[in-house]
């Protein structure tokens, strides 16, 4: 097992430089979800990583060794492609003790390793079938056990989820972390799901157009988003934006909507010189008014209703913006209400208006 | 009625078989003929009984069996350098990046457009400035690098081998070596097969080369001993058309081997994992 570190690493295709000046602190044993929007480089991260890709400039260490210039084999890294990639001539077998016959281990050591793997992840019966013989979430238990059968100093996954359908996705998710849990070995998995990240990852790591926006604990994203972005992007349905400018009326800290509306909230420092921010209010912060709320209440219309089971998410339009709101007291409300919607103090979000 | 469109259907295919196959029994009857008999009219479509003296005739107009195996040698040598070089050299293009690639890969292509003809003269005199006039090494080796060859099996690699294998077999420790002979090769086995059988045909039928390049009776190939003994005046025809007949059985062996390899590869490949 290994940590690795990333210094000032940057990475660029031609004139386009993909990924800027990253720094990284992976520890080892942990596992840290990498995740962002489509095309923000995080293939090209992991690809750095594994050794497949040659930085432009920056340096990258596993377990305090300098490692620009090893291949893959020699930084011991193992990887789950999206594709799963399995090597379509050979069977189960032959592909998950693929590697261990490069390294020269004989033919009994192989056979045993290999069987310590596919016990572990359920494959005994279909060591003689062809990768074209196994169905998607077979397939993609099988290139975890090219990867697992190695003990590896490191497991980079890159969206190994992504082509199954919704219901496996959960079930190899749980798998994976289980796995995680027993084996312990430093881990960083590329997703854009955020679910999947969230519910796996000791720590998560937002990237944005080639740049780091925030690295975490689940929970810490989610309670203290860095910048628009990141609040943006964790959380489903995502946040409520609004624009506005800030202000103090009577000592309190306000943020005057266009409408003329203001909502309070609680000054943590960290606000632009110029008073433009964005505010953000996550949609199961939004409650339904009672009596006793005086500040941050606002009446709006209900313009639609999306029932999910377990809650319904309201989109309601208040002074020409629309608020999404998740009602977990499932109220009978019909398009076109006239509710009273009110926005609790701590719960609001400020950030620069920069972005 | 479909039954009947399906006799009709093998009808049809029967009778082409048939045209198709009927040049290789007449020459194979001819083969048992003497000359006399050849010309008389009608032909005589039947098995003949001077098998035997055609036989005797046969090795005493040309050395057959050595002709026949030089033939072979070339072929298979060719085939087997010719499969080797094009799909080391179509990994290359596929597999790596490099300065430069598409402007040779290009040349390459574009050197496929110069009819064979036009290079009979200058291959010949550079064969010549080499000392290898006469070898049976410069009638295989020069056309182990085919343009087309490199091009064919290149667009099927395209096809059929992902850039996430060729990474995970780097993943997995594997040298580019072993890259290119233990996950490669296997998958491009069709395109293989289907080159060799290109080659091997096309070396074995070859005739202007040997023509140009060979020149003592001794290393002389089929095509050329057979065509060297018709200028005889009185062609002996019955051994002739025995020599061309065991001429094609190599070939037809070489046909069900490859396109044997093909089908395999073509099935394996159908449904990809
Ligand atoms: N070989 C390459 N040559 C040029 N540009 C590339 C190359 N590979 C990736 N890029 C560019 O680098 C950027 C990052 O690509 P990357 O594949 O890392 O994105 P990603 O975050 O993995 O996206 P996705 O979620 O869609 O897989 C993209 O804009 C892409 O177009
Ligand atoms: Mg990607």
């Amino acid at each position: 097992m290994s940590s690795v570190t990333l210094k000032n690493l940057s990475k660029s295709f031609g004139t386009v430089k993909v990924l800027h000046d990253l720094n990284l602190d992976i520890e080892e044993g942990e596992f840290v979800a990498l995740v962002g929007p489509s095309g923000c480089g995080k293939s090209t991260l992991l690809r750095i990583i594994a050794g497949l890709d040659n930085a432009t400039s920056g340096d990258i260490w596993m377990n305090d060794k300098w490692v620009n210039d090893f291949s893959p084999r020699e930084r011991n890294i193992a990887m789950v492609f999206q594709s799963y990639a399995l090597y379509p001539h050979m069977t189960v077998e032959e592909n998950i003790g693929f590697n261990l016959r490069i390294s020269g281990l004989s033919k009994a050591d192989i056979k045993s390793r290999v069987s310590e793997a596919t016990d572990i992840l359920d494959l005994g019966q279909l060591l003689d079938r062809k990768p074209s013989q196994l169905s998607g979430g077979q397939r993609q238990r099988v290139a975890m056990g090219r990867a697992l059968v190695r003990n590896p100093d490191a497991f980079l996954f890159d969206e190994p989820l992504s082509n199954l359908d919704a219901k496996l996705r959960v079930q190899m998710r749980e798998e994976i972390k289980r796995l995680h849990q027993k084996v312990r070995t430093t881990s960083i998995y590329v997703t854009h799901d955020q679910i999947e990240a969230m519910t796996l990852a000791d720590r998560i790591i937002i990237m944005h157009a080639g740049r780091i926006q925030q690295m975490g604990t689940p929970t810490e994203l989610y309670k203290n988003p860095a910048n628009v972005f990141v609040a943006g992007f964790i959380g489903s349905p995502s946040m409520n934006f609004l624009h506005g400018q800030i202000q103090t009326n009577q000592g309190k800290a306000q943020v005057l909507l266009p409408s003329g509306a203001t909502i309070d909230f609680i000054d943590r420092g960290n606000l632009p010189a110029d008073g433009r921010v964005v505010v953000g209010i996550r949609p199961e912060h939004l409650e339904f008014a009672t009596a006793e709320n005086r500040d941050n209440v606002f009446e709006g219309k209900v313009d639609l209703i999306e029932p999910t089971g377990a809650q319904n998410h309201l989109k309601i339009s208040v002074n020409d913006q629309t608020l999404t709101l998740v009602d977990t007291s499932l109220r009978e409300l019909n398009i076109d209400d006239t509710i009273r919607i009110h926005i609790p103090v701590e719960k609001v979000h400020v950030f620069p208006h920069s972005e | 009625m479909r039954h009947l469109s399906k006799i009709g259907l093998h009808a049809v295919m029967l009778i082409g078989v048939l045209i198709t196959i009927f040049p290789f029994v007449w020459v194979a009857l001819m083969g048992t003929h003497t000359r006399g008999d050849i010309y008389s009219s009608p032909p005589p479509f039947y098995v003949g009984n001077n098998l035997l003296q055609n036989y005797a005739e046969l090795l005493d107009i040309m050395p057959f069996w050595t002709v026949l195996f030089n033939s072979l040698y070339i072929s298979v040598m060719g085939t087997i350098a010719a499969v080797l070089f094009c799909s080391m050299c179509a990994f290359g293009f596929y597999a790596y990046n490099f300065k430069g690639k598409n402007l040779i890969f290009g040349i390459m292509i574009a050197s496929m457009m110069v009819p064979p003809v036009l290079m009979l003269i200058p291959s010949f005199l550079t064969l010549k400035y080499l000392g290898i006039l006469d070898t049976h090494f410069a009638l295989w080796f020069p056309g182990a690098a085919s343009a087309f060859g490199i091009f064919l099996i290149r667009q099927y690699m395209g096809n059929s081998i992902t850039r996430d294998l060729l990474d995970a077999a780097k993943v997995d420790g594997a040298s580019d070596f072993r890259i290119y002979w233990s996950i490669v090769l296997p998958l491009i086995k069709p395109a293989l097969a289907t080159l060799a059988i290109v080659i091997f045909i096309g070396l074995w039928n070859n005739f202007l080369a040997p023509l140009i390049i060979l020149s003592s009776p001794d290393k002389f190939v089929l095509t050329l001993a057979l065509r060297s003994v018709q200028s005889i005046a009185n062609s002996p025809w019955g051994a002739i058309m025995l020599g061309t007949f065991l001429s094609m059985v190599p070939l037809l062996l070489a046909f069900m081997f490859f396109s044997r390899q093909m089908m395999d590869g073509l099935t394996a490949g159908a449904v990809k994992g």
